[in-house]
């Protein structure tokens, strides 16, 4: 299950900086691509805006046939206040092109990826490419939410993966 | 006619006279550039506490906070080269308390002359 979810971050990742590379955060003083996995952050009351924060909600599992299947939900949240220039009046603009760098990440026409797993990263080691993938459905889009000065939204996606004995 | 820099030194005198804490401010180490050990919740970071006086720690039934003293916060803000107190509250992992680390929920500064002489932080405590 765990390189699934790498593996899908690694994908959202990727995608992301190759469709807008000026999509940037700094986190704990390092520049990079503006999406995280919240769940491997530190706690932290601060809401970043301007960038996709992905969480992991839900899992279920079919262990029946030769390769147990797991399907697990997606949370993408995100927000914008839009551009201080501006007085934020180009938030919705700024939400709306959120919204179509989402949508062209994961509906595009290759809906899989294979899946790898990254433990050996920690020693020094290379990504392990693994014998089977992670596919996604659809892309579905929540109402927006207003939040003080920002508008947010939260994308849902299903992430599907064969699992080998070993990762169970 | 009481300049900024006699204010900070009265609040500081203040602090440290009524019951001064020991707190540190936890902070986590840069992140390291390209490697997604971090990202992928593989690795953790080294953290560094960095003492905050002079300061006050209050607590009771429904809050905890702690006023810090403005001439400690420009120091470390100074020191580590953040753009302002919020980004340095932002940032930091939370503040350490007599061994409790506590999370920072919202942080509020004082001003006189239209400069800080104090903040005064709300914690979080840890969920035993």
């Amino acid at each position: 299950m765990q390189n699934a979810k790498d593996t899908f971050y690694e994908m959202l990742r990727g995608r992301l900086a190759a469709l807008n590379p000026g999509r940037t955060i700094v986190l704990r003083g390092v520049v990079r691509p503006g999406v995280l996995v919240e769940e491997n952050e530190l706690v932290s009351t601060v809401v970043l805006p301007d960038c996709f924060r992905v969480n992991w909600t839900q899992a279920a599992g079919d262990p029946d046939g030769d390769l147990a299947t797991i399907a697990l939900q997606c949370e993408i949240e995100y927000e914008t206040a839009g551009t201080a220039l501006n007085g934020g009046m180009d938030r919705g603009r700024a939400l709306s092109a959120m919204d179509a760098e989402l949508q062209a990440t994961i509906n595009t026409d290759t809906q899989t990826a294979l899946k790898s797993n990254y433990k050996g990263l920690t020693t020094g080691l290379a990504v392990e490419p693994m014998a089977t993938s992670i596919w996604w459905g659809q892309l579905v889009f929540g109402k927006v939410e207003i939040k003080d000065d920002r508008l947010a939204r939260t994308g849902t996606v299903m992430v599907m993966s064969y699992e080998k004995t070993s990762e169970l | 006619m009481v300049d900024h820099a006699g204010i900070i030194r009265i609040a500081d005198a203040a602090l440290r006279s009524n019951a001064g804490s020991s707190a540190q401010l936890r902070m986590p180490a840069p992140a390291a550039s390209g490697d997604d050990t971090e990202q992928l919740g593989l690795a953790t970071p080294q953290f560094q506490d960095i003492p905050l006086s002079p300061a006050a720690f209050r607590r009771n039934e429904s809050t905890v906070k702690l006023l810090v003293s403005a001439s400690a916060v420009e120091g470390i803000t100074g020191t580590l080269a953040f753009d302002s107190a919020d980004v340095l509250f932002d940032t930091a992992a939370g503040v350490v308390v007599n061994g409790v680390l506590y999370a920072i929920t919202d942080r509020v500064a004082s001003l006189l002359l239209g400069e800080p002489f104090c903040y005064c932080l709300t914690l979080r405590a840890p969920v035993r």
